[in-house]
């Protein structure tokens, strides 16, 4: 008679909710107290501005040309989607996924490649977008080691789609979140790869050139400063980031383009010159707010 | 005797005999005699010595020590009593009126009755509680040496004289010399003879001495010299004279009795007898006389013909004689995990409603001592193969069982095969007792005893084929037989020294065979039976008893159905509580496979493999699906023998027209409650392993109603079939369906199109209980978890937002262009298609509730391709690109206000990682929500249908009875109203189970076989 006691006690405990009504009552409060804010976002401009920023999975070319090995640890882990719970870690981890895809395949590395595959289709479907990828695509495609081109440049091309998908759906913010998850994620990787080869100044003037890039994701970031926390908690990261680049200058030649014919084609070649100034220190500091952002966002 | 209690009787001879002249020769032999009677030659000599001593004894006895026993006789007084108190403390009132009997007769065995002696016995007599009267009454009997001197109600005189000798006592007659008295001792039921008279009669084969008085136990026979026997039971019946004689009478006229296979059973057997008769029925093997005894009680129903009790048809007028007629089959009909005295007052229970729990309980323990039965009363009965109490006890308390009723009519299907003969003789006293009381009972017997079927006042002989060939007084059967086939010394029917009759002699002669010409005894018969029936029609001429015109005497008070339910309950529950291996199974299966199951299936599920997270692990669906086949599966075999088990005590009890309705519930009740701790315990355990939070109690629920469905399913099968195997063999008839059509093994969209509905659970997998129980416990698990639950209504808002601004709104447009791009067409298939995309188009813009920009057209009218016009096409697409949008924003709506969500708690302080890694399931998620499909949007039978996100879909209102959604949806109509899935499925099967109830209740399954296993190929019988 006792045990019984005992195991009903424990079924009601166990049976017990825990207050979730009154906490859907104290978060519909909240709303209410929150302002409306009624700024409301021009699509058209930030599409607009979105189109001028290039994939960040072109940037990793440059990582292999520099000549330093693969590094693993130097990627998120695809054990970490498990805490990415709300659409912003989602879509910026998308993003830095992507990076690290593109990455992984500059290194020829298949197996890691196939994990953060697998990641990203999970991420893609925790944001209603997991329609562009064909699991079953994929799947075939990811079980022939060989086919990882083909592979890479379906996801790279289901990124574009993507991209214009959610700007298309009025969804703008997460393709901004997309873009500087991924931009962050090859800040990050240029930065350590030109902070053990300090000779590669190609690498270096690249990160001087991401000022601009810098800019135009600011520029975005601040249209939703007002209506969503966790972007402008984002904003104020990158506004701190762009403190590090203002010591950079870039100054840009121009020149009269000339044309000349190659080959029986005419070609009009660009004669001007950027010049980029940047320094060790600079880099310095931009690898480590750099970093500290993305802990942030991967963490 | 122990050797006390015999020490202490020593003793009191000793101290009897010393008095008033000591001990004589005649007093010192009836001690030997005792002696012998009680011990073996070696002890006789010791305890002699022993009684030698304390009586004094000499041989040559003086007056000296006279003189001094005169001045003893206080001390020996005192002495008495100390040993009469030491006997009162061991020996049972029975064995003390023994002892005092003893007593007396040592004083009479010299007649040397002295005051002082009178005055030890009468102290003796006192200190055992025995009644001045009684005593004063056994001293007579002891004492007395004429007949007429016992004038005592309770005295019985046996001689050859035709009056009684004095006005109280009682008289028979018998064919004896001198005259044989019997004594009744009330107060312990025994009764005492002896014998007065120069013959050598014997009682139980043992000479008896004149004069001398002997234990008259049960069963008893005295047999007189010429060959006379006196029964136990004919003498208890004489004694019991008084009891009125019951009103019964029993007539039976079966012209024709045939099997269902068409072969003639019984021909024209008339019966035809009152209250208080013996009946046997006798006859060779297949000569019907099971048949007979069967159709004489009801059971099977005479072809033409019909049986009478007072006057009331067996068939036809149940009503007026229920209760009358008690049936003891050859079959085994006990509760073999009670006792033997659980068994009997539970029947008791169940036909005395009207006795208190004292007088149900000494009516047990009375028939118990009736049947010899009060010293195994507390032994469990057992299974023919565990036996706890002897062959010849089951016999007895099947007996017992029928007994305790006392119904008028009582028929015993050999009562005493498989018995040794004492047993045998034993049950047969029993019944002669019983018939003597005013019952009136059948038994079908086989290879009698001579004693035995002398027993019988009349026997019923039946020959092969089923017809009567004798009818009459037993001890008369081989007479007639001898008679009619000529035989020598045919006027000697019993042996002449024993008295001995031999039954067997019967059937030599019935069945005696043709000899040939070699002297080899042929198949054939010399007389056939349709010959022994025209001599037996000849002879037998039975004389129809006058009915009886009133009720037959009924001792019966069947209780209400709610108490009949409650005994049912009670007498099932302590059967289970004492058979130690059901009970452990039944109660370690559950913990024992949640354990196993959930031990299995845990594994380090962690993104990275480190540890064990609820979230990812990915057997969980599976999990859910076999916890449910776990319980169906306990269900089922818990309860498919349950009726097949009591089918026989079912028929037992079909004599007192208990309520089946009653029977069932009680059933019910204890399996329920069986199922209820055995899926208790399967969550608990499985839940503590998996770590599954938050949804213990309505996980038993789904668990507890699927059990209890298997309970009902599997009581239907067990009322319909006949043997357990047949049940098992069913078993995965039964389960594998329910596994196929769960939904989770199979996906209901990819099944054969003969069943499979787009967008519906098919019709077949709704009549399986798993898909409920599992469409419950899954829908159930996903939204109300507790991490879910806080954001399940943003999402289901976000998911259906999102289908139509991503989906609907895009398939429609490119329906919409190609209407538009088509509707001129005079090609009628174009046509068709143009005409089908309009209907698609109608019947979602119906269907939604945002219209603005359509109010200038008539949906019905104008989304046709007659009315279609480029003018409403692009209205419609205007209207459709707004329809996107404004979706859209209520996408982007509720992905705020779920992040937001998320943000205040995370400003609360609530860990919410942590709560999805226990509360949410990512496999069940997927499933739920159905994300590995190829198509969210699929058109069929010109209809769109929704693939993705059941979980977050609305059920469509279409009639108050339309149940039918997709499988997992959240919510479904019931009877006009939204309920939750969980509370809906769990109502089918609530509905299921009562379903079941009722084709059980009307045993419709076992009608269905029994319809299938009627048809057969006609057989003529040659």
């Amino acid at each position: 008679m006792r045990i019984l006691l005992v195991v009903f006690a424990t079924l009601v405990l166990v049976g017990c909710g825990s207050g979730k009504k009154a906490d859907e009552k104290a978060f519909l409060e909240s709303l209410d107290s929150a302002k409306n804010s009624g700024t409301s976002i021009d699509q058209e401009v930030i599409n607009s501005v979105l189109q001028q920023i290039p994939s960040p999975l072109e940037i990793s070319v440059l990582l292999k040309e520099s000549g330093i090995k693969y590094d693993h640890d130097l990627l998120n882990s695809p054990d970490n989607i498990a805490s990415y719970n709300s659409n912003y870690k989602k879509a910026l981890n998308l993003g830095i996924f992507g990076t690290d895809l593109g990455y992984t395949n500059i290194y020829e590395q298949n197996q890691d490649g196939i994990k953060f595959l697998a990641s990203i289709k999970t991420l893609a479907d925790g944001l209603n977008i997991g329609q562009f990828f064909d699991i079953e695509t994929i799947g075939r495609l990811a079980s022939n080691s060989k086919n990882l081109d083909s592979l890479l440049l379906i996801t790279t091309q289901n990124f574009n789609s993507i991209n214009e998908y959610l700007q298309n759906q009025g969804r703008s913010n997460l393709s901004i979140l997309l873009l500087s998850g991924g931009w962050i994620e090859a800040m990050h990787l240029t930065c350590d790869v030109a902070s053990k080869d300090t000779k590669n100044k190609e690498l270096q003037e690249n990160i001087g050139e991401q000022k601009i890039i810098l800019e135009q994701i600011i520029l975005l970031l601040s249209f939703y400063k007002d209506s969503d926390e966790n972007m402008a908690s984002l904003l104020k990261d990158m506004e701190e980031l762009k403190g590090a680049f203002d010591n950079i200058s870039i100054t840009y030649l121009y020149k009269e383009s000339t044309m000349e014919v190659v080959n029986g084609v005419a070609v009009i070649k660009d004669n001007s010159t950027t010049t980029i100034q940047i320094t060790d220190q600079d880099i310095a500091k931009i690898k480590a707010i750099t970093s500290s952002i993305r802990n942030k966002i991967i963490g | 005797m122990s050797e006390e209690i015999l020490k202490a009787l020593t003793q009191l001879f000793a101290i009897i005999t010393k008095q008033d002249g000591g001990v004589t020769e005649n007093e010192r032999q009836f001690v030997i005699n005792f002696f012998q009677s009680e011990l073996d030659r070696d002890s006789i000599k010791e305890y002699l010595e022993l009684y030698d001593n304390f009586s004094g004894y000499t041989r040559q006895g003086t007056a000296d020590e006279e003189e001094k026993n005169k001045l003893t006789s206080v001390k020996d007084s005192i002495k008495t009593l100390g040993i009469c108190k030491k006997i009162n403390k061991t020996l049972t009132q029975k064995q003390k009126v023994i002892v005092l009997i003893k007593l007396l007769e040592l004083v009479n065995s010299d007649k040397h009755f002295t005051p002082q002696r009178l005055e030890i016995i009468n102290t003796v007599s006192t200190v055992f509680n025995i009644i001045k009267e009684t005593y004063k009454f056994i001293e007579t009997f002891v004492i007395s040496e004429k007949i007429e001197e016992l004038n005592f109600a309770d005295i019985l005189i046996a001689d050859s004289s035709t009056t009684k000798s004095a006005d109280l006592q009682k008289h028979a007659h018998v064919h004896i010399e001198g005259s044989l008295a019997f004594m009744r001792v009330r107060s312990v039921d025994m009764y005492f003879t002896k014998y007065l008279g120069d013959q050598s009669n014997s009682l139980n084969g043992f000479i008896m001495q004149p004069n001398r008085v002997y234990l008259f136990s049960h069963g008893s026979t005295i047999k007189t010299q010429e060959g006379v026997a006196l029964y136990y039971s004919d003498l208890v019946g004489d004694f019991n004279e008084e009891i009125q004689t019951t009103k019964l009478s029993f007539n039976a006229k079966i012209d024709e009795f045939k099997f269902p296979n068409g072969a003639v059973g019984l021909r024209d057997v008339v019966v035809s007898e009152g209250a208080g008769k013996l009946i046997g029925i006798m006859g060779a093997s297949g000569a019907g006389k099971t048949t007979l005894l069967l159709v004489l009680a009801g059971l099977e129903k005479p072809s033409k013909g019909n049986i009478l009790i007072n006057g009331f048809d067996i068939h036809t007028e149940k009503k007026k004689i229920q209760g009358v007629i008690g049936f003891v089959s050859q079959d085994d009909l006990l509760i073999e995990e009670l006792t033997v005295y659980q068994n009997l007052y539970y029947n008791a229970k169940l036909c005395f409603a009207n006795f208190t729990e004292k007088q149900l309980h000494q009516r047990v323990t009375q028939v118990l001592g009736n049947l010899g039965l009060d010293q195994r009363k507390d032994l469990k009965v057992g299974s023919v193969l565990d036996k706890q109490i002897s062959g010849g006890q089951r016999k007895r308390l099947n007996i017992a069982l029928e007994l305790i009723r006392e119904p008028a009519i009582l028929f015993l299907d050999e009562p005493t095969s498989g018995l040794s003969s004492r047993d045998s003789e034993n049950v047969i006293d029993l019944l002669k007792e019983l018939s003597l009381r005013g019952k009136l009972i059948f038994v079908v017997i086989h290879q009698p005893s001579s004693d035995i079927f002398k027993m019988f006042d009349k026997m019923i002989i039946m020959d092969t084929g089923g017809y009567p060939s004798y009818y009459g007084n037993p001890a008369q059967a081989v007479t007639y037989f001898k008679k009619v086939t000529h035989q020598v010394d045919s006027n000697r029917g019993q042996c002449e020294t024993c008295g001995n009759i031999n039954p067997e002699q019967i059937f030599n002669i019935i069945e005696a065979k043709v000899v040939d010409e070699y002297g080899q005894p042929t198949n054939k018969r010399k007389v056939t039976p349709p010959q022994w029936y025209e001599m037996y029609s000849k002879q037998f001429k039975i004389n129809r008893l006058e009915n009886v015109k009133e009720q037959p005497p009924v001792a019966l008070y069947i209780p209400t159905k709610i108490k009949q339910a409650a005994i049912f309950i009670q007498r099932d529950f302590l059967a289970k509580l004492s058979d130690k291996q059901y009970l452990l199974i039944n109660l370690l299966e559950a913990p024992l496979l949640a354990l196993i199951l959930a031990f299995i299936i845990k594994y380090k599920s962690a993104p990275g493999g480190k540890e064990y997270i609820f979230r990812f692990n990915e057997n969980i669906p599976a999990f859910l699906l076999m916890s449910i086949i776990v319980a169906l599966f306990m269900g089922l075999t818990v309860s498919a023998e349950e009726i097949i088990r009591d089918r026989k005590i079912l028929k037992r009890e079909s004599f007192l027209n208990l309520s089946w309705n009653s029977y069932l519930l009680s059933k019910l009740t204890i399996l329920f409650l069986l199922s209820a701790i055995q899926t208790f315990m399967f969550v608990i355990v499985s839940s503590l392993i998996l770590e599954i939070h938050g949804i213990t109690l309505a996980f038993w629920l789904v668990l507890f109603t699927t059990s209890c469905f298997a309970n009902v399913l599997g009581l239907n099968i067990s009322s319909a079939f006949n043997s357990a195997v047949t049940v098992y063999v069913l078993i995965p008839l039964l389960l594998i369906p329910q596994m196929i059509l769960s939904g989770l093994l199979f996906n209901f969209e990819k099944l054969n199109n003969l069943i499979s509905t787009k967008g519906k659970v098919p019709i077949v997998a709704d009549l399986m209980a798993t898909r409920w129980a599992y469409e419950a416990i899954a829908t159930y698990q996903f939204i109300n978890n507790d991490y879910e639950s806080a954001y399940y209504e943003y999402e289901k808002a976000e998911a259906q937002a999102d289908y139509k601004a991503a989906y609907l709104a895009d398939e429609l447009q490119r329906r919409n262009r190609f209407v538009l791009e088509h509707y001129e067409t005079q090609d009628d298939s174009i046509r068709k298609l143009v005409s089908r995309n309009l209907k698609i188009i109608r019947d979602v813009i119906t269907e939604e509730p945002i219209k603005s920009g359509l109010e200038t057209i008539n949906l019905d009218r104008d989304l046709t391709v007659d009315k279609y016009s480029k003018k409403i096409g692009e209205l419609l697409s205007d209207y459709l690109g707004k329809y996107r949008s404004y979706y859209q924003k209520v996408y982007n709506d509720n992905v705020s206000l779920t992040e937001k969500k998320m943000t205040f708690y995370e400003k609360k302080g609530v860990n919410i990682l942590e709560g999805k890694n226990r509360d949410y399931n990512e496999s069940l998620s997927d499933l739920v929500r159905n994300v590995t499909t190829k198509n969210r949007l699929i058109e069929y039978e010109g209809k769109l249908i929704q693939q993705i996100n059941p979980v977050f879909q609305d059920p469509k209102t279409e009639g108050l009875f339309n149940y039918r959604t997709a499988f997992f949806l959240p919510e479904k109509n019931l009877l006009g109203k939204v309920v939750s899935t969980f509370i809906f499925d769990i109502v089918v099967i609530w509905m299921m189970t009562l379903t079941l109830y009722i084709t059980l209740y009307f045993e419709w399954l076992r009608k269905l076989i029994e319809s299938f296993s009627k048809v057969h190929l006609p057989v003529r019988m040659t």
